[in-house]
């Protein structure tokens, strides 16, 4: 009987477990351990954020479905692995009694999502800082009791200064940070309180839409249309002011400091900011057979898991190396240890990185969303359940390959609710396979607005949600 | 710095045309479903 670990209960986690529990829970052992003992579906803590849906609605638990699934579930932190040959295990603590425990792996997928490093950029954050997150789901409902208090400041008449965006001059998930500001602009209008708040869009994109992907790019009526000129009509149609190529580098009380590519140095004030932080990997301690510190042979400085890339490339020469990215995301040292979602480490950035005068480096880290932890969480299960049945791995998805949907809703009316819509395929550029600029398959690839992106918001909740609870016929849910 | 792009008058009403948007919606679940099958080499 083979005994596979599964750390992190997320996107990725929670699908490899769900793929491990059906095809190998009967006859080997499945454990996942998690610091929290509830699934959280993170894409509409958004809505929570503003107040427009309760913070039960985003998450149920776990345990129920691991019982069904045929997996074990052990509530708790996990802080050292111990990856070495004869002796291989991970080590976490137990939410609640504080007690150690052990589990013994023959394979380990390690998909604990990303730390959330406030502490990169002084000032940010909603613990030991100024500036509120929806990252987490403590911190949306901050972030959204800081907002319902905002808007009753204006509602007395008071002008205010919000400002969205990243906080970090690596942040990612610059998709995140766009549906929240477009929900609290549909909020304001609905309100009756949008004259009296100036909304300032700022953020560490080469160009506006970027997103960390380089922009989306598809073709209508014959014209090539890119995520650019959309987003900016997005914005001037909302009267949202922008700013991009900025990177946030500390803040204070009402003020955001900030430099640009020219190197030039700002500041921003605001009575309400959402900026996303830096990701960085778990600080999980590694540790070899005799004791040592083997973090090098398994994670990159920011502690993000080494997996089947090539690293080291230089910008030029990886965005014309598809093969770079990753296809199997197992450990190159350790063949057991596989890593899914925000968990692995990239090769390196997706948009064009820029270093300023000051030598700072302003570039969006690649997102990798919702939908790539989840292909990511079952390819790993797959080939896990492979190498225990056949002995060699079948399946591999590189990003270079998978197709990634984004809708960032704009309230959430069915009938006057509003979303942008965006897929991309594939998520990173392949310059090899789709030989114009963009190295996308320029005809999946959509982007469009209109009531029925929030018909698909909607749709994809509830879809997810009875996904992840494996609800009959979850399988055929696409990732 | 900030042009003046904006959405036209027709656009917004597509946007917002329900019976239009109803097509919209089963030619983005056909995308997707279309891309995931593609992309899918397991
Ligand atoms: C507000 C917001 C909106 C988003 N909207 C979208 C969207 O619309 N579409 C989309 O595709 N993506 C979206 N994303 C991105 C998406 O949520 C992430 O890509 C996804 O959650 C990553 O999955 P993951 O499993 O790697 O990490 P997570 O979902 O963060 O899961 C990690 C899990 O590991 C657990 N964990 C952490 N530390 C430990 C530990 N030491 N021991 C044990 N367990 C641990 C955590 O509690 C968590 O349950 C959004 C993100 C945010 C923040």
């Amino acid at each position: 009987m083979a005994k596979v670990v599964v750390i992190g209960a997320g996107f990725a986690g929670h699908t490899a477990a769900l793929y491990l529990g059906s095809r190998l829970g009967k006859k080997h052992e499945i454990t996942v351990i998690s610091n929290r003992d509830v699934f959280g579906y993170v894409p509409s803590w958004v809505w929570v954020g503003i107040g427009h849906m309760k913070p039960e609605q985003t998450i149920f638990k776990l345990k129920p479905v691991y019982d069904k699934m045929h997996v074990k579930f052990v509530h708790a932190a996990a802080k050292e692995i111990h990856p070495d040959e004869g002796d291989q295990y991970v080590l976490g603590e137990e939410v609640g009694s504080g007690k150690e425990v052990r589990l013994d792996y023959d394979y380990l997928v390690v998909a604990p999502g990303p730390l959330l490093n406030f502490a990169g950029t002084p000032g940010l954050g909603p613990e030991n800082g100024f500036t509120h997150s929806i990252c987490s789901l403590p911190h949306a409902i901050k972030a959204r009791d800081a907002y319902l208090a905002l808007c009753e400041r204006m509602k007395k008449g008071e002008q205010v200064k919000i400002v969205i965006g990243t906080g970090h001059p690596g942040a990612t998930c610059q998709g995140a940070a766009f549906e929240y500001i477009v929900n609290i602009h549909k909020d304001l209008v609905k309100k009756g309180l949008r004259d009296k708040a100036d909304i300032l869009w700022l953020s560490n994109e080469p160009a506006v839409g970027d997103f960390g992907v380089n922009g989306v790019q598809i073709k209508r009526n014959g014209h090539v249309m890119r995520s650019e000129e959309f987003l900016t009509s997005v914005f001037n149609d909302h009267g949202i002011r922008y700013q991009v190529q900025s990177g946030v580098t500390k803040i204070e009380e009402g003020k955001i400091h900030w430099q640009n590519y020219e190197g030039e140095e700002g500041t921003t004030d605001f009575d309400f900011s959402m900026l996303i932080p830096q990701f960085k990997g778990q600080p999980f301690k590694y540790i070899g057979k005799d004791g040592e510190d083997i973090s090098a042979k398994m994670v990159n400085p920011a502690g993000f898991v080494l997996v089947d890339g090539k690293y080291g490339l230089p910008y030029p020469e990886l965005a014309q190396t598809p093969d770079a990215w990753p296809a199997r995301y197992q450990n190159p040292t350790y063949k057991n240890v596989f890593a899914a979602g925000i968990a692995f480490a990239p090769p390196g950035p997706i948009s064009k990185p820029f270093t300023n005068k000051n030598n700072l480096l302003i570039a969006p880290a690649p997102p990798r969303t919702g939908m790539v932890s989840g292909v990511i969480g079952r390819v790993v299960a797959l080939n896990i359940a492979d190498l225990i049945e056949k002995g060699e791995m079948t399946h591999s998805e590189p990003m270079t390959e998978m197709v990634a949907a984004c809708i960032a809703s704009m309230g959430d009316s069915l009938w006057d609710g509003n979303a942008v819509t965006i897929v991309m395929h594939p998520v990173v550029p392949d310059r090899k396979k789709f030989t114009n600029e963009f190295g996308r398959d320029l005809f999946t690839s959509h982007l469009e607005m209109g009531v029925s992106g929030a018909w698909m918001k909607f749709m994809l909740h509830h879809t997810f949600i009875w996904k992840f609870k494996a609800l009959p016929g979850w399988k055929i849910i696409p990732e | 710095m900030q042009p003046s792009q904006e959405f036209s008058k027709a656009e917004k009403f597509w946007m917002n045309f329900k019976l239009y948007q109803l097509w919209r919606f089963v030619v983005l679940n056909l995308k997707i479903l279309a891309a995931v099958y593609q992309s899918k080499r397991s």
